[in-house]
């Protein structure tokens, strides 16, 4: 729900953005990649994703002086991309995915990053304990707690039941109680 | 030599500096050979990809409550610069997927 809530938010945004530049930039932690997400490359990939085609000519420098980006050298670069958009917004899913040992590396970069610019504007999910590390980092942070309402079920189910393989076995009444003993059961949950 | 950079040209970019920001799938198409190599160099990582495989999982609708929230609306306009959304796992994840 989370995910799809990210993915929802991330297009939002970037339909916005998108009659100036898509100044939107996003990544899934995802538990499978721990090994490979580190807050190096995470941050690298946001900066990738900001820096759009326009490279910045500190960036250009940096890579032609030929020696691999250090996180320091990351949020320098994207402090500076950022200061040149008229809005930036950064999403990361799934922050419990990561390892644990990188997410204060990863949430520290974030807040040099807002502190810096006050345009910038992060979006993050994860599962409640998360909330913590927030907190430890920003003081500017609202949390709202995802969890599907009667609405999302029903339009979930109401879609399902449309691409049902096998419709012809499926009244209108069977259908009506099939979404109402769901609906029922979820409320209980 | 230029029949190299015209290679090149159809691999990175479309030569066209008006629409080759960003195509319809969102990917950035890049200008030249260099800007390909800073952009692997910045990180090999490529986010994009993992968000198509979710939105096209999406189900058109749910979760558009979250923009009337006063918290989304605090955080998209207002001066709050985090916006921490949080949810159990199980509380809809997989139906909802």
């Amino acid at each position: 729900m989370a995910r799809n809530i990210s993915s929802l938010v991330i297009d939002s945004l970037y339909d916005r953005a998108r009659e100036e530049d898509p100044a939107v930039a996003w990544f899934y932690c995802d538990y499978n990649a721990q090994q490979e997400q580190t807050p190096i490359d995470i941050m690298g990939a946001i900066l990738k994703r900001l820096v759009g085609r326009k490279i910045p000519d500190d960036i250009r420098r940096a890579f032609q002086q030929g020696r691999r980006p250090l996180l320091p050298d990351l949020v320098r670069m994207l402090r500076i991309a950022v200061s040149s958009l008229p809005q930036a917004f950064i999403c990361i899913d799934a922050l419990d995915e990561c390892r644990p040992q990188d997410l204060p590396e990863l949430l520290e970069s974030l807040s040099d990053i807002v502190r810096e610019s006050p345009i910038a504007r992060i979006f993050l999910t994860g599962r409640p304990h998360v909330i913590e590390a927030i907190q430890r980092y920003f003081t500017a942070a609202v949390a709202i707690r995802i969890s599907p309402n009667q609405d999302d079920i029903r339009n979930y189910l109401e879609k399902r039941l449309d691409r049902d393989y096998a419709p012809e076995a499926m009244n209108k009444d069977l259908r009506a109680e099939i979404v109402t003993t769901i609906l029922e059961n979820m409320s209980n949950m | 030599m230029s029949r190299t950079t015209s290679i090149r040209d159809v691999i990175f970019g479309d030569g066209n500096n008006n629409c080759g920001n960003v195509d319809n799938s969102n990917t950035i198409i890049y200008n030249s050979d260099e800007d390909a190599k800073i952009m692997r160099w910045l990180s090999p990582l490529e986010p994009e990809n993992r968000h198509h495989t979710v939105r096209a999982d999406r189900f058109e609708g749910v979760g558009n409550w979250l923009f009337e929230t006063s918290e989304f609306l605090e955080w998209s306009g207002g001066d709050k610069a985090i916006l921490f959304c949080f949810g159990d796992p199980g509380v809809g994840k997989t139906y909802l997927r």
